[in-house]
């Protein structure tokens, strides 16, 4: 990605040029969705969209843990519920809109992950695992016992409608426009960190921490920032959830929903800009399209794991795009020996 | 003139097992020390307790009249102590010179930090690996993984450079690129300590040897004067000597 940085002195400047290119088919296929509405789609798919870019959103907070870190979070659905949950008492208690509720979620989000991050992952990488699904049951467990602050276990409505320049965003196509937004801002987000030398960082500790911490990498506190960023990408995700649904509770962010979200960074490859995108709308559509029952569905998307961990360790796309290139360069490989056979039979004429 | 690395009582046990019991070393401005003894001696643990990945039970080290006890690992090599591992290390997913420009990235008010610095591309023609620059460190042969290894603790503008047993696994003609390069480096103000078992090696590169058995030192002076040493004898018959 960064083949073609300038070398000279000490903080390189990347050239942004090829970085560019790998976030083009991220934005065409956004423009593409972007325009699904022009078809009439039933409000069943674009509820169905609307859901599913909401946790793309959450993924690409993941990938920057997950993919440029090398750190899993068992526990993201918990961050995600943290920011639907301030959206929802915002609203509730102060009056508060959709607009001032994602800043505030996001950093709420962002000091929950702080909090959880700073005693696990000084431990390493399984610790930090357990920790956070241990976080995920935990909130589900304080959201469940917390009367009527949080709703107890029925949970909470969200009141208050969402408006864009005076737009209603209640109308489930606009609704549906406005998350495409959030999930092309929150993949150019995660791009500019891929790309930053900041990204760099991360990737060094993901490759070898020891020998990071030798060339004055502080690991510690990077594994906890990047952290604390997919934390804000969760925040975001739940003010979106928690407004296009109307009602939440806490059995949506407990552990179920967590190793979904990481199911889905998985499938769809953490390391590659196109790989969150990727994951979540399969993830979504896929019973939809298979016609599965949920207990189908979770039978295929556990198979699904095991396969990509098996045969395609770096997801999906990843394993689609080595794919092609296999194949196209058999092609040019083959083309080159047919040209080669006419080069070499008028040569053979000659002689 | 103080030395640059002073260390004192440094004690450090594993369960009953005494692995340092109260080395004292003082590593002098501009030299290259060397740290011999067989294995099990203690000298890896000596290398871990001053780079911080183990935190002594007792005893001091300092640099540069600036007490680094028990620091983290990344906090001495911003400090201006730069370390390469015994087992040879690089980001092998990047680039040579990807890895090299990281290692730079990080450097704070180090103890070199404030003079004018070779860049990445300088680095890895220091130590021969130009050619090489756009390979990922992953393909890397052994020989060559050592050498990037030697640039990347390099880049981090080290004052003091330790080097954990640089030349195992190489074969002899790296280990004289390896020797011919580390012999360059108390010219351009960075002071190295080597610690080692390869007496032969050692007697290349060092004009002055710290001997250490069983966690304590037992000889510490000129190599030639070391060598000659009756207890070092002892230590190493039937040995690498």
């Amino acid at each position: 990605m960064s083949e073609g940085s300038t070398p000279q002195g000490k903080h390189p400047t990347h050239s942004v040029a090829p970085a560019l290119r790998s976030l083009v088919p991220v934005l065409v296929v956004l423009t593409l969705i972007a325009l699904v509405p022009l078809l009439s789609p039933s409000n069943r798919f674009l509820s169905l969209a609307i859901s599913a870019g909401i946790n793309v959103i959450a993924l690409y907070g993941l990938s920057v843990l997950f993919g440029q870190t090398g750190i899993l979070s068992m526990g993201h659905a918990a961050l995600v519920g943290v920011g639907a949950y301030t959206a929802a008492i915002l609203a509730r208690d102060f009056g508060v809109g959709f607009w001032l509720a994602l800043p505030v979620a996001a950093l709420t989000s962002a000091v929950f992950a702080m909090i959880v991050g700073i005693p696990s992952l000084r431990v390493g990488g399984h610790h930090f695992v357990i920790m956070t699904f241990a976080f995920g049951q935990l909130l589900a467990i304080v959201l469940t016992n917390g009367g009527d602050y949080t709703g107890a276990a029925t949970g909470l409505d969200m009141v208050g409608p969402v408006n864009l320049f005076g737009a209603d965003m209640g109308d489930l196509t606009r609704y549906y426009l406005m998350v495409v937004a959030f999930v092309a801002v929150a993949a150019v987000a995660s791009w500019a960190i891929i790309n930053s030398s900041y990204g760099r960082t991360l990737r060094a500790i993901r490759e070898n921490e020891k020998l990071a911490a030798s060339l004055g990498i502080n690991v510690g506190r990077h594994k906890i920032g990047a952290f604390v960023v997919s934390g804000v990408f969760a925040g975001i995700s739940g003010v979106l959830l928690a407004n296009f649904l109307g009602h939440i509770s806490p059995t949506q962010f407990a552990s179920f929903p967590s190793i979904y979200l990481a199911l889905m960074v998985m499938i769809g490859g953490a390391r590659l800009i196109t790989g969150p995108l990727a994951g979540g709308i399969l993830v979504a559509f896929l019973p939809e399209v298979l016609n599965l029952d949920p207990v189908q569905s979770r039978i295929v998307y556990g198979v699904c794991l095991i396969a990509v961990i098996l045969l395609l360790p770096d997801g999906l796309i990843a394993g689609i795009a080595a794919f092609v290139r296999k194949v196209f360069t058999a092609k040019s490989k083959e083309r080159q020996r047919q040209e080669n056979g006419v080069v070499s039979n008028p040569s053979e004429a000659r002689r | 003139m103080s030395p640059i690395l002073e260390i004192r009582g440094l004690s450090k046990q594993f369960g009953g097992v005494a692995a340092l019991a109260g080395v004292d070393l003082a590593v002098e401005e501009g030299e290259i020390l060397g740290v011999v003894g067989p294995n099990g001696s203690g000298k890896t643990t000596l290398f871990n307790v001053v780079t911080g990945v183990h935190r002594p039970n007792a005893g001091s080290v300092s640099f540069r009249g600036r007490d680094i006890t028990g620091s983290a690992p990344h906090a001495i090599s911003r400090a201006g102590i730069g370390y390469t591992f015994q087992q040879a290390m690089a980001f092998a997913g990047l680039s040579m010179l990807e890895n090299v420009q990281i290692a730079g990235e990080h450097v704070r008010a180090g103890a070199n930090a404030n003079t004018p610095w070779p860049t990445p591309q300088a680095l890895l023609d220091f130590v021969g690996l130009t050619a090489l620059a756009d390979e990922k460190a992953g393909v890397l042969p052994f020989g060559s993984l050592r050498l990037l290894g030697l640039a990347l603790a390099l880049a981090t503008q080290p004052a003091l450079l330790l080097l954990d047993e640089p030349a195992a696994g190489l074969n002899d003609r790296e280990t004289t690129a390896l020797v011919g390069l580390v012999r360059q480096l108390p010219g351009h103000g960075i002071t190295v300590c080597v610690i080692d078992h390869d007496m032969k090696l050692m007697q290349m590169l060092c004009r002055r040897l710290a001997v250490l058995d069983f966690g304590s030192k037992i000889a510490d002076g000129p190599t030639e004067a070391v060598l000659a040493d009756p207890k070092v004898l002892e230590v190493y018959l039937g040995g690498d000597l």
